[in-house]
């Protein structure tokens, strides 16, 4: 196995790898890698596409021919180089900076229904703080008989329950109100993932604090800048709120809300607030900023909704997507994702003619309430033009609805809560394109 | 006259429900324990100084009082240069006045006059998230001034208005009626497999035009990378763009004067803070936990940029 051979590999899997990008992006890849290996190239004196050919059958690869690099060479693993697109990605003209802003979880790229940790999207107020554990404290008072502080320490002596649950901005989609605008799935969804969540239940440090007769609400205020504080009704609290400092096994990204945040299982993600410092607990709801100016929703009438907490069933397919393109006529799986903040989801139906007629699907992954769910189809597509879309309907028999229906209740400027049937068009040529129909 | 069993049953009375109030009180100065017993109790000294939330019926404001008059002094220092003079927002920054009767409009114009519907809100949020890169940095007068200032934007109070403790909640905002409960679920569909629509009445209403590129960040020259990344996150926000006075990077003719300075004095009014005629620059750019070294390499790919 030559350097030749192995520069040829490298050229095949960066092509690849870029394949999967959009136009812009791919070709700065590929460029980038190009350069790379144009370095590398020069170094050995070799360069030529052909050679790649050496490490596919009958030939052998270098890697296959040769030693890898020992245990511990990188402690933390990383995904593969060849990985390096998947990525959060942001808008930048969607917020005014980068403080106070949003990224979006790549979903095209992802398989089954955990997010990665380094992958769930990001949501700050006031950037992202760096907490220190060791000095980190929860405070719970006001309507309690024994106010209590508790260290990282303290709250992880609690016992401890996990669970799976998707976690979704509220604003997910909500620059689709109006029509079609983004041009690829981490944007028209990426305000979502799913984790498994660690933590102690809110029930259990309310038992402890002594919840005095008459309290009604709990105020959750984060130790960032911006002190983010929602108001969350006792029987929330009650019923799965679940204070969070571990996800999918480990420690709470810094994104995420180190080392200790709110989950309200399929509510929306505003109200689970992360840096959590405090809780107070009162019998009326505080009508915070982000329980007022924001995350309520302007109806057709003039009037807003407020405390509208419940992500309804909500579902889109993943491949293909704009991201993900059709190579030719021929068989493929479709598959995607459905959710259901009142539940677990109990059918998803797909259709490839834009809604005239629909084919049940099969689940590829766990049904858990409130969590992201796989799902699946097997599709033979003739290379004519067609248009997809998915239909989740809950345990409740909520079943979700289309942009019509939506629109004619609500209007298009509520910003929030936006659960349409998603359409992808499928052209000709195999590129995929988001569209809204008649 | 009582006759006498009567006199009996009163006087039992009287004597159990003293018996039963003396075992309340006692159950009260006893206050079960908790279960598990982590943590340490919060001391009336520590709750006060988190508890800085304020509801929607004035719970929580401490005492004080602030003018429209010292307000515009404060906003127009602090506030102005991402919130615009007239509360009109500069960029993308939210605007927080104007925009009355727009809420049914297609492009409804959503501010503190023409939506929000509590003014204990806007006292609330401005002390605990504002100034942007300063959080809890006014004094609870100054709290007061600037909300006064904000509600004279919206024409919500006249401009000898003070605002206090004991007036606040009588400024009511115009929208606060509008407000309604979550209805939902509102809008019902159902599940239907076959010929559920006409396939000729199917056309394309939008369709997003495929590979718009997300904008992708134009790589500046630079050899010093560790000052151009604290650059990017902590310092960008006003630097790129000069808001707040900001001296704005690369353009020469704003930093001129500046790098003419002894260069030390660039560090430090940039680690410790700096009062200018243009705006204010917040001790490490409001992000504390930069390090004095994070700080200067960051000054100094600035300066290097913007030569």
């Amino acid at each position: 196995m030559s350097k030749q051979q192995e520069l040829d590999g490298l050229i095949k899997s960066i092509a690849a790898a870029g394949e999967k990008l959009p136009g812009p992006e791919r070709r700065l890849f590929l460029k980038q890698g190009l350069t790379m290996l144009g370095a590398a190239g020069a170094a050995s004196g070799a360069a030529g596409i052909g050679a790649a050919e050496a490490a596919l059958p009958p030939g052998v690869p270098s890697w296959t021919k040769s030693l890898g690099t020992g245990v511990v060479t990188n402690p933390y693993g990383e995904p593969s180089p060849f990985e390096a697109h998947i990525k959060r990605r942001n808008l930048e003209w969607l917020t005014a900076d980068k403080i106070a802003s949003i990224s979006f979880t790549p979903l095209a790229d992802l398989k089954g229904i955990i997010t990665p940790n380094g992958l769930v999207f990001e949501r700050y107020h006031a950037g992202l703080p760096a907490v220190d554990p060791g000095l980190h404290r929860l405070m719970i008072h006001g309507m309690v008989d024994r106010p209590i502080v508790l260290s990282m320490d303290d709250l992880m002596r609690f016992p401890s329950i996990s669970m799976t649950r998707f976690l979704e901005c509220a604003a997910n989609g909500g620059m689709e109100w109006r029509g079609a605008q983004m041009d690829r799935l981490q944007l028209t969804h990426g305000m979502l993932a799913c984790c498994e969540w660690t933590g102690v239940l809110l029930s259990t440090l309310l038992q402890e604090v002594g919840v005095q007769k008459g309290a009604a609400w709990i105020l959750a205020e984060g130790a960032d800048g911006s002190h983010m504080s929602r108001s969350i009704p006792m029987d929330k609290a009650l019923d799965d709120a679940l204070i969070v400092y571990a996800q999918n096994g480990e420690p709470l990204r810094p994104e995420q809300g180190y080392p200790v945040r709110l989950i309200n299982p399929g509510w929306e993600g505003n109200t689970c607030v992360k840096w959590l410092r405090r809780l107070k607990i009162g019998d009326k709801p505080w009508y915070h900023r982000e329980e007022t100016s924001k995350y309520t929703d302007l109806m057709p009438d003039g009037s807003s909704r407020e405390f509208t907490f419940v992500q309804e069933c909500n579902s889109v397919i993943t491949n293909p997507c704009p991201e993900n393109p059709l190579k030719g006529p021929g068989k493929f799986w479709v598959e995607g994702l459905a959710w259901s903040g009142r539940g677990k989801i109990k059918q998803v139906d797909v259709s490839f003619d834009g809604g005239v007629s629909w084919r049940t699907t099969r689940f590829t992954s766990a049904v858990l309430p409130r969590a992201l769910t796989r799902f699946g189809v097997e599709w033979d597509w003739n290379g004519a033009q067609a248009l997809l879309q998915s239909r989740a309907i809950d345990e409740t028999g909520y079943v979700q609805p289309t942009y019509g229906q939506l629109r004619a209740v609500r209007g298009t400027s509520s910003i929030y809560h936006k659960n349409a049937i998603h359409t992808w068009k499928v052209n000709n040529n195999g590129s995929v394109a988001n569209v809204q129909i008649s | 006259m009582f006759r006498f069993p009567e006199l009996l049953r009163r006087c039992a009375i009287v004597v159990c429900g003293l018996l039963l109030a003396s075992a309340i009180t006692a159950a009260n100065s006893a206050k079960p324990t908790a279960y598990y017993g982590y943590g340490e109790p919060a001391t009336p000294q520590q709750i006060a100084g988190w508890d800085i939330d304020i509801r929607s019926d004035g719970k929580g404001l401490p005492p004080g009082s602030g003018s429209v008059q010292d307000g515009e002094i404060i906003y127009e220092e602090q506030c102005a240069l991402c919130h615009g003079s007239f509360g009109e927002g500069e960029g993308r920054y939210p605007s927080l006045a104007g925009g009355e009767g727009s809420l049914q409009d297609a492009r409804p114009h959503k501010t503190v006059g023409s939506y929000w519907n509590y003014t204990s809100t806007l006292w609330d949020y401005i002390h605990r998230a504002m100034p942007f890169t300063q959080p809890e940095s006014l004094s609870d007068d100054e709290v007061y001034a600037v909300t006064a200032y904000v509600l004279y934007l919206n024409d919500l109070v006249d401009g000898d208005f003070v605002l206090s403790q004991e007036t606040l909640t009588q400024v009511q905002l115009p929208n606060e009626p509008n407000f309604v409960p979550d209805p939902r679920p509102d809008v019902h569909n159902k599940r239907c497999m076959r010929e559920c629509k006409d396939p000729n009445t199917i056309s394309i209403k939008f369709e997003a035009a495929l590979h718009v590129p997300t904008p992708t960040k134009v790589e500046l020259p630079s050899e010093n990378t560790a000052g151009e990344s604290v650059y990017r996150a902590s310092c960008a926000v006003c630097h790129d763009s000069g808001i707040g006075g900001a001296p704005v990077l690369g353009d020469a003719s704003d930093w001129l004067a500046r790098i003419g300075k002894d260069v030390g004095t660039l560090y430090s009014n940039a680690i410790n803070g700096f009062q200018g005629d243009r705006g204010v620059m917040p001790a490490r750019g409001g992000f504390t936990q930069l390090s004095d070294a994070e700080v200067t390499a960051a000054v100094d790919y600035l300066v290097e940029e913007s030569r």
